[in-house]
């Protein structure tokens, strides 16, 4: 297991946004999280790289308890990539330097090294011809292509995305969700929070069901789309529809 | 009337004032880049004390500051006898500290969240988040009204005369003393204070043009 989390719980003040929530991932495999909005999706996620302090609880990534006395979460971090909603895309620097800057700053990554690095990234995620424009000038799905790629350059075991084409015109949708596609073919360990049941069902091993802070049903896509088994879940999917 | 003859003094207020203007322009902005990033940051002592100083040098006159550091620092310990022009110094820096340090913080918590967190996720750890994304975002924020308060510096510095220093404003004074023309002497002093500020706000039209 990857990622193994046990009892965790999440409050903001006296919000109880996580209440207890169990589940693993295991290498290569892709999960996907679905749910209502505020079900705590978005919280459970950034607890599992610790953006998120939680209350209580247990989370263990790639053999490193993220609230254990000796863990460098920094170095933690390297090892998993976040990919937001909202880009986050670093506005300041050109493309190719916001995806040079983490291996450069932080993994000691020679400059040349880190270009050629960059470079690999951009001609995957499609926007070789982009690497000297700055971020203002592109679309939104050509901004989330370069937070993907930003992220992949630290050379994670595992990826994590939230609502990554939730902000993005439909005409780009597809681009970002195929470079996920990619990835999650190449073997990437990926949990993604989404909304898009098209990219769940075609690409995720498993679907997870949150709602109110618990998990509600999770299984193969087959099942939780075919024959979700609690009417909670079967509530959210017709509405869907 | 021979002006020429009170010209040269002038001058040189003029020059003393650009002087320590620039000295406390530099240290304000180094004082005010600490205890800005202070006040913003997610460490609640660094928050606590730069609060402390920033309410407190805004809540005094510049007036007292000065006074005090040239009359009442000496009487605490002998050690912190300055001269004039070095009181002037530090009484302007130390004022333009605290305010610099509302502007930086301004710059930094404008930088929107998701910035600092997409660092943070990268595995950048708190100083390399702030040089690499956070500052360069804050500062282009922050330059505007940074120079406007600048402006305001050069003008403020004139109190530097409470203590003896002779700053361009004192220096007018002494000159109107001697010949009895204080419309004239007034009307350049005040051309000089406009020659020293108007670059500033220049560098400060140009600064945004750029950014446009
Ligand atoms: N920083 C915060 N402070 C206080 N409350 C918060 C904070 N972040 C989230 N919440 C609350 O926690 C609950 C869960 O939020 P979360 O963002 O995890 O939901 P989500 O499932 O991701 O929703 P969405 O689909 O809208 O993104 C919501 O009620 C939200 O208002
Ligand atoms: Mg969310």
């Amino acid at each position: 297991m990857i990622i193994t989390v046990e009892g965790l719980h999440k409050s903001f003040g006296k919000l109880e946004v996580l209440k207890g929530i169990d589940c693993e991932v295991s290498v290569g495999e892709v999960l996907c999280v679905i749910g209502p909005s505020g079900s705590g999706k978005s919280t459970f996620l950034r607890c599992l790289n610790f953006l998120e302090s939680f209350t209580e609880g247990q989370v263990t990534i790639g053999g490193h308890n993220l609230t254990g006395p000796k863990t460098n979460l920094n170095a933690v971090r390297r090892d998993v990539g976040m990919v937001f909603q909202g880009f986050n895309v670093f506005p300041h620097m050109k493309v190719i330097d916001n995806i040079m800057l983490a291996p450069m700053k932080v993994g000691k990554v020679s400059r040349t090294e880190a270009r050629t690095r960059g470079m690999a990234l951009l001609e995957k995620v499609g926007l070789t011809n982009k690497a000297d424009v700055y971020p203002s000038t592109l679309s939104g799905g050509q901004m989330q292509r370069v937070a993907i790629a930003r992220a992949l350059a630290m050379e994670p075991t595992v990826m994590l995305f939230d609502e990554p084409t939730s902000a993005l015109d439909p005409e780009t949708v597809g681009d970002v969700l195929d470079v996920m596609k990619t990835l999650a073919e190449e073997g990437m360990t990926m949990v993604v929070v989404t909304h898009e049941m098209g990219f769940a069902r075609e690409v995720a091993d498993r679907v997870l069901f949150m709602d109110a802070g618990v998990i509600v049903e999770e299984g193969t896509p087959a099942q939780i789309f075919e024959s979700p088994q609690h009417v909670r879940t079967q509530t959210f999917l017709s509405k869907l529809l | 009337m021979d002006f020429i003859e009170y010209l040269p003094p002038l001058l040189r207020g003029a020059g003393l004032t650009l002087v320590i203007c620039i000295a406390a322009g530099v240290l304000g902005s180094l004082i005010g880049v600490v205890l800005g990033t202070a006040k913003a940051s997610p460490n609640w002592i660094a928050r606590f004390v730069a609060s402390i100083y920033i309410n407190f040098i805004r809540g005094v006159p510049i007036l007292i500051i000065l006074l005090f550091t040239y009359f009442a620092l000496p009487l605490l310990l002998p050690a912190l006898t300055f001269s004039r022009g070095f009181t002037a110094v530090v009484g302007l820096s130390v004022y333009a500290g605290a305010y610099m340090a509302e502007i930086v913080r301004g710059g930094i918590q404008a930088v929107p969240k998701g910035q600092s967190e997409a660092a943070e996720a990268l595995g950048m750890h708190y100083f390399a988040r702030l040089r690499f994304v956070i500052f360069p975002q804050a500062m282009k924020i922050a330059v505007p009204p940074g120079i406007g308060f600048l402006i305001a510096l050069v003008k403020a510095s004139s109190l530097v005369s409470v203590i003896g220093f002779v700053d361009l404003t004192r220096a007018g004074r002494i000159v109107t003393t001697l010949n009895q023309e204080p419309l004239l002497t007034f009307l350049i002093v005040g051309a000089l204070y406009f020659v020293i500020s108007y670059p500033i706000s220049l560098l400060g039209t140009w600064y945004e043009r750029k950014l446009a």
